[in-house]
């Protein structure tokens, strides 16, 4: 595992390699020249040292748009290449958080610390950073113009299937899968953190809270993951966790997708808990051996929740299928232990199983109006429309 | 979905961005010290005129927080010393080496001191310490490294284990050092993949190992291999009890271990090769017979066909000779050499780091001194507030003095004071 011939190190061609593979990638990365062809010898550019000029360049080479809108720590405008207009980008920058003592925000460095490493279809790319004068750093983003998974549900003038929600939730796991191969926890996932692409890739977003979880041994904070997405062990005040609260997250965009309304909304965090209890049963020491000792769990009181039957996920998430919902619930385990892992995610048959996933270019969209009802009318019939299970949920929650 | 570990490797930024041949590295390090030697001559050229200037009008006002000492001895100009690669390599190991004692100071984590010291090592890649002043640099690393490897820390508490400093001393850098790094903070360290490699060979011991189908052998045959291996290459065998062999499996992880610690760090080893040859060969120097034996259960028997087993082994050889060139690894810093001699050659090592530091005086960077100024000069400029007031420049050259004079008395072995 450490050492495979395969992943043999020597195969790395890290220390051997050419000269012009290195400046090809220093190109392609912050789009800068190379430091080592550029005749560094020729400081001439005022006061500036050798990262300010490279910096510089990062910066000259996009145009700042119109502003597309605001999160928590950032406001992201649209913008493009300079040499290139049609080339799109999204660039983000940070906001100066003036309650923060401690230099540039952790949001801001979580962020590109785990972008520059996470290279993979279903997770926004990164295409530069730099910093402005104001000493403002912004993120060039992939441009996703398509709005995000939330919108996408609640947009009642898009119409979709089962097949369509394979299709989004597959992605979905791919990211999930190779952030924790990566040994990255996002722990942020929800609807509208899932950007969707022009081609319609879904792709995680917004790494703000993110962290390694290599070493089992150092607490983390249990404040992390917004409340309806947030598993119970974190509601208990775990300190200690890996991929399964992300595993949790998932299961939650997955069911939201099918209902097409929040599954487990709330307005507090105990109230979180009692709404999860409530569906999954009140865990005890037989159902979750250790949940007793985390900090903030209460023994069950008088009559305690029990678990929800099969029945009750057949009349809601009806549209996924029985191995759908074998799927679901085995993500939505209470026992962190037992709830799968993002491989076995992947590996489960219900993404191999009849429907078939729905191709990408085919999925349906937000906001394409006319276009997209259009398109939608030619689209196969027998598919589910998922309006019923959504005013079940409705009358459960409401 | 088979992702291998050499996959991630190739995508991290490290690779990417900072892995190098020996020449590369050479090369950039040539340039930037002859870009900042440029710098600074242009730099003396201005600040010299200013001064013949200045000396006809009489203003003697704006002389404060000049590198470059006024060697303008009526009217003889010297010329000025530059420092050369080599002496800016010794003095950037040397805040390196600095680095782990203050991380032990602070009880950081040893990733957090690992992860510091590649920052203070890639900034001066492309900067020069006649550019910046590398102490300042340092601490400022090591800080933000807090912050990327995620360990709680408030510059307020981390400036207050420090004589006279501010936590505005501590971030002032801050930016240049993002800059410097190119926006990317994940270092990989070998250390995980030490203890994944101790745990294998634990379970070889025991009788659990798994060998890649092509090799062929059984848990059982490589346990019994195991038990008879010697204690030197090409040495007899040695039949160990279960426990003799788990105990020298310890015994070289934790050997390996502190190599990682030290001699991993402090070299160049992060830059020319991969976390993977770097915990291996720590581990060749640790117990060669081991590593060795654990290497070929990766490989088809017998593995010496493998071009790929022999390539492995030609790097982890250049490695290991890397990383027994430290000093912590050299023989006379073991058993052999008293005491004394050790004490003199610590006293040595001092003596030209001091004078080093004594030519570094000489010339530096005279825009790049006061690093909170600068990063104030930067945000001023753009938000277009210019002025500021009489009092605040004060307070603010008192601040200069203040830590000029005390980063003076920093470069010797002197600890930041308990908090
Ligand atoms: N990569 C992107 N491409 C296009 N629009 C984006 C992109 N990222 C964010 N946006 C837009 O900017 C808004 C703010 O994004 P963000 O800062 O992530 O905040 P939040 O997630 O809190 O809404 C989003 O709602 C979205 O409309």
């Amino acid at each position: 595992m450490a050492l495979s011939p395969m992943d043999s190190p020597r195969s790395v061609p890290g220390p051997a390699k050419t000269l012009a593979a290195k400046t090809k990638a220093l190109a392609v990365q912050n789009a800068a020249s190379s430091p080592l062809s550029s005749g560094a010898s020729t400081p001439t550019e005022g006061t500036m040292d050798l990262a300010e000029q490279m910096n510089d360049q990062t910066r000259k080479q996009f145009v700042t748009g119109a502003r597309l809108g605001e999160g928590t720590y950032a406001i992201v405008y649209a913008g493009h290449y300079r040499h290139d207009p049609t080339r799109l980008v999204a660039i983000k920058k940070i906001k100066v958080n003036a309650d923060y003592k401690d230099g540039v925000a952790m949001d801001a460095i979580r962020e590109i610390k785990y972008l520059q490493e996470l290279s993979h279809p279903n997770i926004i790319k990164l295409h530069a950073v730099f910093s402005t004068k104001d000493q403002n750093l912004s993120l060039v983003l992939e441009h996703l113009p398509l709005g995000d998974l939330e919108q996408l549900w609640k947009n009642k003038d898009v119409r979709y299937g089962g097949a369509d929600i394979k299709a989004w939730a597959c992605m979905l796991a791919r990211a999930v899968w190779f952030c924790h191969k990566n040994f990255v926890l996002h722990r942020d996932i929800k609807g509208n953190n899932l950007l969707i692409a022009a081609d319609g890739n879904v792709k995680l977003a917004d790494f703000g809270l993110a962290r390694s979880f290599a070493d089992p041994f150092r607490p983390m904070t249990y404040n992390v993951i917004t409340r309806f997405y947030r598993p119970p062990e974190l509601l208990y005040g775990a300190r200690y966790y890996g991929g399964a609260v992300d595993v949790w997250s998932m299961g939650v965009v997955f069911a939201e997708l099918a209902l097409r309304e929040f599954f487990l909304p709330s307005e507090t965090d105990i109230q979180q808990l009692s709404v999860i209890c409530d569906v999954f049963g009140t865990p005890t020491e037989e159902t979750w051996p250790g949940v007793s000792k985390l900090e903030f769990y209460t023994p069950p009181s008088n009559p305690s929740s029990r678990p929800q039957p099969l029945q009750f996920w057949r009349a809601r998430f009806g549209i996924l299928g029985d191995d759908g919902i074998e799927l679901l619930r085995a993500m939505l385990t209470m026992d962190p232990k037992r709830r799968l892992t993002a491989q076995q995610v992947l590996e489960h048959r219900y993404w191999t199983n009849a429907p078939r996933p729905t191709e990408k270019e085919d999925l349906p969209k937000n906001g394409g109006g006319a276009k997209v009802m259009g398109e939608d009318l030619k689209r196969r019939g027998g598919e589910i429309e998922s309006g019923r299970a959504d005013k079940v949920a409705r009358k459960l929650f409401g | 979905m088979r992702y291998t570990e050499d996959e991630v490797y190739r995508a991290s930024s490290q690779f990417r961005l900072w892995s190098f041949t020996a020449e590369q590295l050479a090369a950039q390090r040539a340039e930037t010290n002859k870009a900042a030697v440029e710098r600074v001559k242009a730099a003396v050229h201005r600040q010299r005129a200013q001064r013949q200037k200045e000396s006809v009008t009489g203003s003697e006002s704006e002389r404060n927080g000049s590198g470059v000492d006024n060697q303008a001895v009526n009217g003889v100009q010297k010329e000025v010393e530059y420092l050369t690669v080599a002496e800016e390599q010794k003095i950037v190991n040397h805040l390196a080496e600095t680095l782990i004692k203050l991380g032990e100071h602070f009880r950081f984590p040893v990733e957090v001191v690992a992860t510091g010291i590649q920052f203070l090592k890639r900034f001066y890649l492309y900067n020069s310490p006649m550019t910046y002043e590398p102490q300042l640099i340092s601490r400022s690393s090591i800080f933000l490294a807090n912050k990327t490897e995620n360990h709680h820390l408030t510059a307020e508490k981390y400036a207050a284990g420090f004589p006279k400093t501010t936590a505005e001393q501590i971030l002032a850098p801050e930016y240049l050092i993002i800059q410097a790094l190119r926006f990317t903070f994940d270092v990989r360290h070998p250390f995980r993949g030490l203890k994944g490699g101790h745990m294998e060979m634990m379970a070889m011991a025991q009788g659990q190992g798994i060998a890649p189908e092509a090799h062929g052998r059984t848990a059982a045959e490589m346990q019994a291999e195991m038990l008879y291996l010697p204690v030197r290459v090409g040495g007899a065998q040695n039949r160990m009890t279960p426990e003799e062999l788990a105990s020298r499996i310890t015994t070289a992880y934790t050997k390996a271990s502190s190599i990682l610690k030290h001699a991993a760090i402090l070299t160049d080893a992060y830059f020319l090769y991969t976390p993977s040859q770097i915990w291996l060969s720590a581990h060749l120097i640790a117990d060669e017979p081991l590593t060795a034996f654990y290497l070929s259960t990766k490989f088809p028997s017998p593995p010496t066909s493998s071009p790929q087993y022999n390539k492995l082994l030609t790097t982890l050889t250049f490695c290991k000779k890397l990383l027994l060139s430290h000093h912590s690894l050299s023989p006379s810093n073991s058993s052999a050499s008293s005491e004394d001699e050790m004490k003199a050659k610590e006293a040595e090592q001092a003596a030209g780091i001091g004078a080093l530091i004594k030519k570094l005086r000489h010339c530096r960077d005279p825009d790049k001194i006061d690093l909170v100024k600068l990063n104030k000069a930067v945000k001023r400029d753009a938000v277009q507030d210019g002025q500021l007031e009489e009092q605040k420049a004060k307070r603010r050259k008192m601040e200069r003095e203040g830590f000029k004079k005390e980063a003076d008395s920093f470069w010797g072995p002197e600890l930041p004071k308990k908090e």
